[in-house]
């Protein structure tokens, strides 16, 4: 700690629990939504269901318009769970990427997954829709993957 | 919280995040805007496209904001000018969806509008602050009448369902007793010397003088119940003529109160530069503007027509396409400039032979989750129970905002408000659901600050961005690192193709920036065309 003592930061750090509680428990009877502070709860399943499912659909059919939602059903590209669970880190295309560092989640309006439950998403998604592959990927092999790099910009 | 500079303060990126994740994106634009961090529209005056080749060809991919624009300025110019549209209407998210009309969302789920004559919902875009220049300029040139569209309203609500037992609180007295307990708190300051290091006596005098009229305090510099707080923050009983005439002052929230709601984040929304008045609105809907745009082009714009293929040699650019509708045969056209205003998350789709640094900034950039829901009401009840007329209600539940609308006041008859516009998780929450679902919700959550949603509402209209088939998301999502690494190399004509549209601007998500880009694409494109000459 330095100069002026622990007293701001402490200030600082209250406030903020302050504000995050109450954003937590806003809507916490609802299971439709999830706050920032709850994101980090979500298993696979309900990852898919609240995120993936708005644009690769609920039944993972995918989608065509002037550009295509890929389906992920009885998709042979998921052999690799490295290529899905790069996707999902980095985005691609449009897609947000679930990876980022923190600096930059809320800059793009994004949201974050931890490699847990990226290993979590993947393996739901590589064990349902017609998908019959094992659901053993682990956080410590998402871990091991390229994320997104951390900001270049530094502290400010 | 320390830094890696050793400091102890959040630092400005810190703090973003923490209004972000705390209060939403909505907040945090907000913040990023009073911080300097949003942008003004570079607009100068309409575009000098002096020596056009003669017969020289521009085709121009997207008949939106940023293809119109370009295809009326270079057309005027001289140029021969083709523009190619995938979907049956002219404007892209300029785009209002009125009573008759039906959409259908990726996935295949149709809604048909069912809202009366003359109401109308803006899916896209909504407001025109008055110095984007560029939107004023078109609207004005194409006759688009506009009318103000009311950004803050003192009578709309800020509301926290963990603050005052969930009870919406009138904008008017958040603000007046934020400002009036800041005032008391900075008069006693100054009267106890702590501010003598930092203002000079002279100045300490003027400074009291300007708290008291600016937070409304009384002689004794206390924010207090009384005539001049309640002519900011409202009377118990309001002024009146005759025997029943005299107010009765109102009582001010305690500052603890106001601070522990949370509610003071709401208090800046018309502050920012974006959100300063005058904003407009078209008479109609946002949409006025993109069909204008639409006649005048008239047969230049091929609709219902879908790039598959975009490819570049030295002498021009041939674009292939098929009916968006049928997926029928494919046809040519060819041109020797392409202009492609295309989304990203589409264009990153189509085969088209540009270097990779371009590539790579087609890929590089998310676009954001974003859900508009219009609600049809059998009155207009927020105007005739609670007397709120045009403007914004913010809230900390998902739905985020009510728009109230900004026309027809005191019609009688029916009325539609904007039921939520969200964006960031939630929103992507709610794409995940079918239309019936979302708008469902957001009469749920919406009942929370007007009861009369229950017996009131009538239909609904829900439009989730990542849904929508012809952009695959809302807009581009830059983040300060991405804009770094590939803006330029998204802005730069790469052979014969110039890309513009918002995604290749500062102005995120706003139409000045699709127009401002294309301004400036052509301005360069026609600089190469003018130094090769006449195509053979």
């Amino acid at each position: 700690m330095t100069r002026l003592t622990g007293t701001d930061a402490m200030r600082n750090l209250v406030m903020l629990l302050l504000i995050a509680a109450a954003a937590a428990g806003a809507y916490a009877d609802d299971a439709s939504f999830t706050s920032h502070a709850g994101v980090g709860s979500m298993t696979g399943a309900e990852i898919y269901d609240h995120i993936c499912a708005g644009c690769h659909m609920p039944d993972a059919q995918g989608a065509v318009g002037a550009g295509a939602y890929p389906k992920l059903a009885a998709n042979q590209k998921l052999v690799s769970w490295q290529y899905v669970a790069l996707t999902v880190l980095n985005g691609r295309n449009g897609m947000p990427p679930f990876g980022l560092p923190a600096d930059q989640v809320m800059e793009t309006r994004a949201a974050f997954l931890s490699d847990a439950q990226i290993a979590d998403v993947v393996n739901y998604v590589r064990t349902h829709f017609d998908n019959k592959y094992q659901a053993d990927v682990t956080a410590k092999q998402v871990a091991a993957l390229p994320h997104p790099p951390t900001s270049m910009m530094g502290p400010q | 919280m320390e830094n890696a500079d050793g400091s102890n303060s959040l630092t400005r990126r810190q703090l973003l995040q923490v209004i972000g994740s705390a209060a939403g994106a909505g907040a945090m634009y907000q913040a990023m805007s009073s911080l300097g961090l949003a942008a003004e529209s570079p607009y100068r005056g309409p575009v000098d496209l002096q020596g056009a080749p003669k017969g020289a060809t521009v085709l121009i991919l997207g008949a939106g904001m940023a293809g119109m624009t370009a295809a009326y300025e270079l057309r005027n110019a001289g140029y021969s000018v083709q523009v190619l549209e995938y979907n049956g209407r002219a404007g892209g998210r300029n785009w209002t969806i009125r009573g008759g009309d039906r959409y259908t969302e990726l996935g295949g789920l149709s809604q048909q509008c069912e809202f009366d004559k003359d109401l109308y919902i803006n899916p896209g875009p909504w407001r025109i602050p008055y110095h984007h220049f560029g939107m004023m300029h078109y609207a004005k040139v194409l006759g688009v009448p506009l009318e103000p569209f009311c950004q803050v309203n003192y009578n709309a609500y800020l509301h926290s369902a963990q603050a005052f037992g969930g009870k919406p609180q009138r904008y008017r007295e958040v603000k007046a007793d934020y400002q009036g307990h800041v005032a008391e708190l900075l008069a006693k300051c100054t009267r106890q010397n702590s501010l003598d290091s930092a203002v000079s006596k002279e100045d300490q005098e003027k400074l009291l003088v300007s708290l008291r009229e600016w937070g409304a305090l009384d002689k004794h510099y206390a924010y207090v119940a009384s005539e001049a707080a309640s002519d900011r923050r409202g009377y118990q009983k309001n002024p009146g003529g005759g025997l029943s005439a005299r107010p009765i002052p109102s009582k001010p929230v305690a500052l603890s109160d106001i601070l522990k709601s949370g509610l003071w984040q709401g208090i800046p929304s018309g502050d920012t530069f974006d959100m300063q008045t005058a904003l407009f609105q078209p008479v109609g809907g946002m949409g006025r503007i993109g069909e204008a745009f639409g006649r005048e082009l008239g047969s230049q714009i091929r609709y219902n027509s879908k790039v598959i293929d975009i490819h570049q040699d030295d002498h021009g650019v041939a674009v292939r396409f098929v009916d968006s509708r049928t997926g029928g045969s494919e046809q040519t056209l060819r041109a020797d400039w392409c202009l492609c205003t295309l989304p990203l998350p589409v264009l990153a789709q189509i085969p088209m032979n540009v270097g990779e640094a371009l590539s790579a900034a087609i890929a590089a950039v998310p676009y954001a989750a974003a859900i508009k829901v219009g609600l049809q009401f059998k009155r207009r009840f927020w105007e005739e129970d609670e007397q709120i007329y045009g403007g914004i209600t913010y809230t900390d539940l998902p739905i985020t905002n009510i728009g109230y609308p900004n026309y027809g006041f005191q019609s009688g008859g029916k009325g539609v408000l904007l039921g939520a516009y969200i964006w960031g998780l939630n929103a992507m929450e709610f794409t995940a659901m079918t239309p019936q679902e979302r708008v469902q919700k957001v009469l749920e959550y919406g009942s929370q600050i007007h009861p009369q949603y229950h017996k009131e509402f009538d239909n609904g209209v829900a439009v989730a961005w990542h849904r929508v088939p012809f952009t695959l998301g809302c807009f581009g999502m830059w983040s300060t690192d991405s804009r770094a690494k590939h803006y330029d190399d998204l802005c730069r004509i790469d052979g014969r193709i110039a890309l513009a549209g918002e995604h290749a601007s500062f102005l995120g998500g706003w139409q000045e920036g699709a127009v401002t880009s294309a301004l400036d694409a052509i301005a360069r494109l026609h600089e190469r065309a003018v130094s090769q000459g006449k195509k053979v």
